[in-house]
């Protein structure tokens, strides 16, 4: 089981909601308070893609700029990367760039997955849902939006990175993945647990 | 959080790092407060206790000299004794942190070092128990020898 692991990383601007996008999708929680990340945080889940579990491991980095030149070496073995800004703050899609410029430069996997995620859709926005898709499109990323406050479309940004690994050469296998149940079974027809 | 702890520092960092802060040492004398931290966050992670205590160290000078970067350090020395079984101490730094600021991340790790020290005591009594064994024979034999010097 032990080889069935997939490393993901997870980067971007502090306060986009990297740390909310995971507690979300592992615990069904979210948290109004910005619990700054410190360095860097773990936490992993079991996903079954076509009735194979994988064990995936998130790599939380801080986005805090005094972290920056010491959370390369986290970059290492990762074989998806996701990418979040936040839509109500267009300097943190801008700013993405960078974060793109420090994953080609520091990743040892060069056909790494690559999704880009606007996080924060239930407030008002300030970038374009095109703006963030043209970003991803230049870059070959994939790309959704999401809510980590009133859990929409979270799950589905680990699923799609997830199925675009299993289907790559890595793990053996061209074919795509046509279904992934996600193993706790928190889907998107749930109840949302927030008021918005 | 075990995943985070048994995490080691690849070996070309922990280099790096130390380069960078005897280069600074030497060519001014002192070295600066992100040469120190950058330093002691390799040093934390590595795979020798003598390399975690070392960052341990510069740790807590930090965390005496630098209230702005406080959390940080406070974060990173809760680590560094949790990876040294030092739980007393790691619990000591989650709970100053914890006062000053709510944080998920340093509450797992102080539930985790709990967990951790509550299997220690259940062991540690085990040992205790044979280390007073060990202890009460040494006495046995020195209070022996002693009995025969008084004899001579
Ligand atoms: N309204 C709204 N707020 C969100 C959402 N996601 C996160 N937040 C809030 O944004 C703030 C920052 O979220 P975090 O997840 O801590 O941000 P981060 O990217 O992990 O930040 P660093 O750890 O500093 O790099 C918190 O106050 C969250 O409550 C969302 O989808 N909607
Ligand atoms: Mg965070």
């Amino acid at each position: 089981m032990a080889d069935r692991a997939i490393k993901l990383l997870i980067i971007g601007e502090s306060g986009v909601g990297k740390s909310s996008l995971i507690r979300r999708f592992v615990e069904n929680k979210f948290d109004e308070n910005h619990d700054v990340t410190i360095g860097m945080d773990f936490k992993s889940k079991v996903m079954n893609v076509d009735g194979i579990d994988y064990k995936v491991a998130l790599w939380d980095t801080a986005g805090a700029e005094r972290f920056r030149s010491l959370t390369p070496s986290f970059y290492r073995k990762a074989l998806g990367a996701i990418l979040v800004y936040d839509i109500t703050n267009r300097d943190s899609l801008v700013k993405l760039e960078a974060w793109l410029a420090e994953l080609d430069s520091y990743s040892d996997n060069p056909n790494i997955a690559i999704i880009v995620v606007g996080n924060k859709i239930d407030k008002d926005r300030v970038v374009d849902r095109e703006e963030g898709r043209k970003f991803a499109r230049k870059h070959r990323a994939l790309f959704i939006e999401t809510s980590a406050k009133c859990d929409q479309f979270v799950s589905d940004v680990f699923k799609e990175i997830v199925e675009k690994i299993v289907s790559s050469e890595y793990f053996g296998n061209g074919g795509g993945a046509d279904s992934l149940d996600i193993a706790n079974g928190n889907d998107n027809t749930a109840p949302s647990t927030c008021s918005c | 959080m075990e995943e985070l702890l048994n995490d080691v520092v690849p070996q070309e960092d922990l280099e790096r790092f130390e380069k960078k802060y005897h280069h600074e040492q030497e060519l001014d004398g002192e070295v600066s407060t992100e040469t120190k931290f950058e330093y002691a966050f390799c040093l934390v992670r590595s795979r020798y206790t003598n390399d975690i205590r070392k960052g341990i160290m510069i740790l807590e000078e930090l965390a005496r000299l630098h209230p702005d970067g406080r959390r940080d350090y406070i974060y990173y020395l809760a680590f560094g004794n949790a990876r040294i079984k030092n739980y007393t101490e790691g619990l000591k730094y989650c709970r100053a942190f914890l006062e000053i600021e709510s944080n998920d991340q340093v509450r797992s790790l102080e539930e985790y070092i709990k967990k951790q020290s509550d299997k220690e005591i259940a062991k540690g009594m085990a040992v205790a128990g044979g280390a007073a064994l060990v202890l009460g024979g040494i006495l046995a034999i020195a209070m022996a020898k002693n009995n025969r010097n008084r004899d001579k």
